[in-house]
Parts: structure tokens; C-alpha cells; sequence
């Protein structure tokens, strides 16, 4: 079955049973300084996935940051882990709309002192 | 985007060249003699600054810029390293000018991705490195490259932080008191040593009271590891800017100043920043443990010898020097370790998953 998602933390348009294991994939990817998962920071813009290919939307909180790539790959090594074979995964990294504080999740923002 | 392995090559030909001319400096030859240790000595802090941590933090803006050309830069300033340390002055000083110029191009990339206030704060950084490398090559009178050069790291280390004081709440003026304590810190480059200092010291307590470390520092792992790196850092950098200002004020405390800030201060954010970025720029992987805290406490062990009992004498002070370099030393057989340790994990899954 294949539903658009508004209860995820970012847009989901793909099938269903791929929904919990995507979501908990990119959880898997952390940023290492704050011991937070890409989705509590709110990196994540979107994900859809058709039957030959995922693709990812999603930015950074600075364009000069060197980790950049390492998340990247971690995304995409996590997602390889869960999504069928022969899928390709494609990571678009974008700057606009910026990312801003509001994007945080509850729990990052408890952590966080907000 | 990786960097190619010359780039790092480079750079740690200037760290060895630094670090010998800075234990020369104390009177230790551990890596013999010749003319070559003269000119370590003499250019110790252009090694240090530009050769090394100039190319490590161009390395790690080319890896984040993605083009290929921003890796010209670590290639220019590593080269000036090279060329200083061969007694090719003036060349090896163009070069350097050449890398700070090829910055501000890089950072200008980044400001047309995002116009924030720490990409900006990036591009002042880049513009302190030019400066500096200016007064360097044309030894204008009376105008030293040294806090220009030290301007570079930390507005690059404030820009930094700055970003990620983004995920907390900021408190009201927090902003607009950093660029003014900022912007007394260009004005103390430029005319006055004891105001210099000052901003120093109070961009230390602004750091100390905004930065998120203080919550991170209640994590685990890594991110806790990296916390105490920072908080350390910025209880050196509050010591660095009060014995800058002593300094100028005639105080004989000019080696506590340039080591607080330079060893205290920025090496232990590359301490910090090292496991996270070292995969970035070099591809290479590593396993945390809390092995890391042990070169991070020789530093500051080996810096407090140097500064309090080392004030005293010359053989105390030497000693500190030593117990500094064995800290540098005990950090890269840490992430050697690191490395090796990450491989070997990453085979022994694999085993597993073969075997299941």
C-alpha cells in the first residue's frame, strides 16, 4: 500500500511497509557532536521512494561543515540496509528553505534546555 | 569529495617542522641539528598557524565546498611550509599569501550558499589570515602577523561554536555581545596587545556561558569527550588573554600567552574536533574509546608545567615543551589506534554476517 505520511518527522511518499524501517534507519545516523540522530536535529526534508529508487531531501545546519560527506554516506549505508535490493538511493543535499531551530524535535529540544 | 593524501602529507610536515623549531627554541635537539633547525625555530609560529592549522582548516572548507579547486589552498599553505623550513623566505611567504587569498575565494563560496552569521564571522577569519600573511611577507614596521594569524583560529573556532549555539536558546544580546567582543578583537590586533587580550579573555566567558558543550557534556561517548575538550579549551583561552594583556603591559608572559592560545585553546579543539573530522577530510574511520582522554590530559598536565613551575626556569619550562610534544605524540598513536581498532571491528562483523 502506498500512502504520503504526515505523522512521520519529515514528508514520507512511499510504500507503507518501508515507512517504520526508513525512518528507523535515518535515526541510525548521528551527529557525532550531539549524540543526536539527523532526524531529532531536522535534517530530514523529505523521503520518497518509488519502486526503483529512494530519494532523500535533506540539508545541514552549515554549508561550511566538513562532516557533510560522512553523513551522507552514513545515510546512505543505513537506508542500502533496509530498502530492497536494487534500489538506488539518491541523497539531495539542499540550502534552501535554511535550517532553523524550530526544525528540532521534542526530544532534542528537551535535551537542548529548550 | 576526499582530500588527496598529499594535502594531509603537508600539513604534517609543517606540524614535525613546527614542533622541532619550537623545541629548539627551549634548547632540546631531539631531531639533531642543522640549518634547517634554525629556520623551525625562527618560524615556529608560521609553521604552527599557517603551515599546519592554516591547511587543516582549508582542508576541511574544501571537503565541506566539494570543488575541487578549493583544495589548492591546503596545497599552497602546506607548500609555504615547505618552503619556509628550505630557507626559501620570500617565496615561501608569497605562497603563504597566496593560500590566505585562495580562503577568502573559498569562503566566498560558502557566503553564496548561505548568508548566516557564522559563515560570515568564516569570511573575517579568512580576511585575519590574509592580513597576517601581508605583514609576514612585507614586514611592514610595527605591524606583527602573529595575532592576525591567531585571528584566524578563533574567529574560525567562534564561528563554529557559534553555529551551534543555534540549538539552544539563546539568551537576549548573546549575539550582538560576540561580535562586539569580536570586534574589539580586530581592533587589539591592529593597535593595542592589552585589548587584544582582553577580548581574548572575555570571548573565553562568553564561550564558557553560551556554548552548547554545557549541555553536551552531560551525554556520552564522544560527544561527551568532545565537550570536555571545549570546556577546556575555553578555561585556556581565558588564561591565554589575561597574559596577553600582562604581556603588553611589560610582563614576562609571553610564552604562557601564545601556548595557552595556541596548545591550550586551539589544540584541544582539534583534539576534540579530530575524530569526527579525520574521517571527513581523510576518509579514514575510527573507534572511540575513552582511551582519547589521555592525550587530552597530558596536554593540559604538560601545559601547566610549562606555564606555573615553568616561569620559574628555563629547565622547567623545557620540560613543560617536551611533555607537550609527548601529548601531540600520544594523540596520533591514539588515533592510529583508533583506526586500526575501527578495522578490525568492521572485519569482525563482517565474519559474523558472512558466518549467519
Amino acid at each position: 500500500m502506498w500512502r504520503m505520511s504526515v505523522d512521520l518527522p519529515f514528508p514520507y511518499d512511499g510504500p507503507g511497509a518501508l515507512r517504520e524501517p526508513v525512518e528507523a534507519a535515518l535515526r541510525r545516523v548521528v551527529d557525532p557532536e550531539l549524540a543526536m540522530s539527523i532526524v531529532d536535529v531536522g535534517l530530514i526534508y523529505g523521503v520518497a521512494i518509488d519502486a526503483t529508487q529512494a530519494r532523500v531531501t535533506l540539508t545541514m545546519t552549515s554549508p561550511a561543515c566538513p562532516v557533510i560527506e560522512v553523513i551522507l554516506d552514513d545515510v546512505h549505508d543505513e537506508l542500502g540496509r533496509v530498502l530492497p535490493e536494487g534500489t538506488t538511493i539518491d541523497t539531495q543535499l539542499v540550502w534552501e528553505p535554511a535550517w532553523n531551530s524550530d526544525r528540532l524535535s521534542a526530544r532534542a529540544r528537551l535535551f537542548m534546555g529548550w | 569529495m576526499r582530500a588527496p593524501a598529499l594535502l594531509p602529507a603537508l600539513a604534517v610536515a609543517a606540524l614535525l617542522g613546527g614542533v622541532a623549531g619550537g623545541l629548539a627554541r627551549l634548547g632540546l635537539t631531539p631531531f639533531g641539528q642543522g640549518d634547517w633547525l634554525g629556520r623551525a625555530a625562527e618560524l615556529h609560529g608560521a609553521l604552527m598557524i599557517c603551515g599546519f592549522l592554516g591547511s587543516v582548516i582549508a582542508l576541511e572548507r574544501a571537503v565541506a565546498l566539494k570543488q575541487r579547486w578549493a583544495f589548492a589552498v591546503p596545497l599552497l599553505s602546506g607548500g609555504a611550509g615547505l618552503l619556509l623550513l628550505a630557507g626559501w623566505r620570500d617565496a615561501g611567504a608569497a605562497l603563504g599569501v597566496a593560500a590566505a587569498l585562495g580562503f577568502v575565494g573559498v569562503n566566498v563560496q560558502i557566503l553564496r550558499r548561505q548568508v548566516l552569521a557564522h559563515t560570515l564571522l568564516l569570511m573575517a577569519g579568512a580576511l585575519c589570515w590574509l592580513v597576517g600573511s601581508v605583514a609576514f611577507a612585507l614586514q611592514p614596521p610595527g605591524m606583527e602577523p602573529l595575532p592576525w594569524w591567531f585571528a584566524l583560529l578563533v574567529l574560525t573556532i567562534a564561528a563554529e561554536r557559534l553555529e551551534m549555539t543555534r540549538l539552544m536558546r539563546r539568551r537576549p544580546g548573546a549575539e550582538a555581545s560576540l561580535y562586539a567582543v569580536l570586534t574589539l578583537l580586530l581592533i587589539g590586533a591592529a593597535v593595542s596587545g592589552a585589548l587584544y587580550g582582553a577580548a581574548l579573555a572575555a570571548l573565553a566567558v562568553w564561550l564558557l556561558r553560551h556554548d552548547i558543550a554545557r549541555r553536551t557534556v552531560r551525554a556520552h561517548g564522544l560527544s561527551r569527550y568532545m565537550a570536555v575538550c571545549l570546556l577546556g579549551g575555553y578555561g585556556w583561552l581565558a588564561v591565554a588573554g589575561l597574559a596577553w594583556s600582562a604581556t603588553s603591559l611589560g610582563w614576562p608572559l609571553r610564552d604562557a600567552a601564545l601556548h595557552a592560545l595556541g596548545l591550550g585553546f586551539v589544540f584541544s579543539m582539534v583534539m576534540g574536533h579530530a575524530p569526527v573530522i579525520l574521517p571527513a577530510i581523510a576518509g579514514v574511520k575510527l573507534q572511540y574509546g575513552r582511551r582519547f582522554y589521555a592525550p587530552l590530559a597530558l596536554l593540559h598536565l604538560s601545559l601547566l608545567v610549562r606555564l606555573v613551575p615553568g616561569h620559574a626556569g628555563p629547565a622547567l619550562r623545557a620540560l613543560g615543551g617536551l611533555l607537550n610534544t609527548a601529548a601531540l605524540a600520544l594523540f596520533v598513536l591514539t588515533l592510529m589506534a583508533a583506526a586500526l581498532l575501527w578495522r578490525a571491528r568492521k572485519q569482525n562483523v563482517g565474519v559474523v554476517r558472512q558466518k549467519a
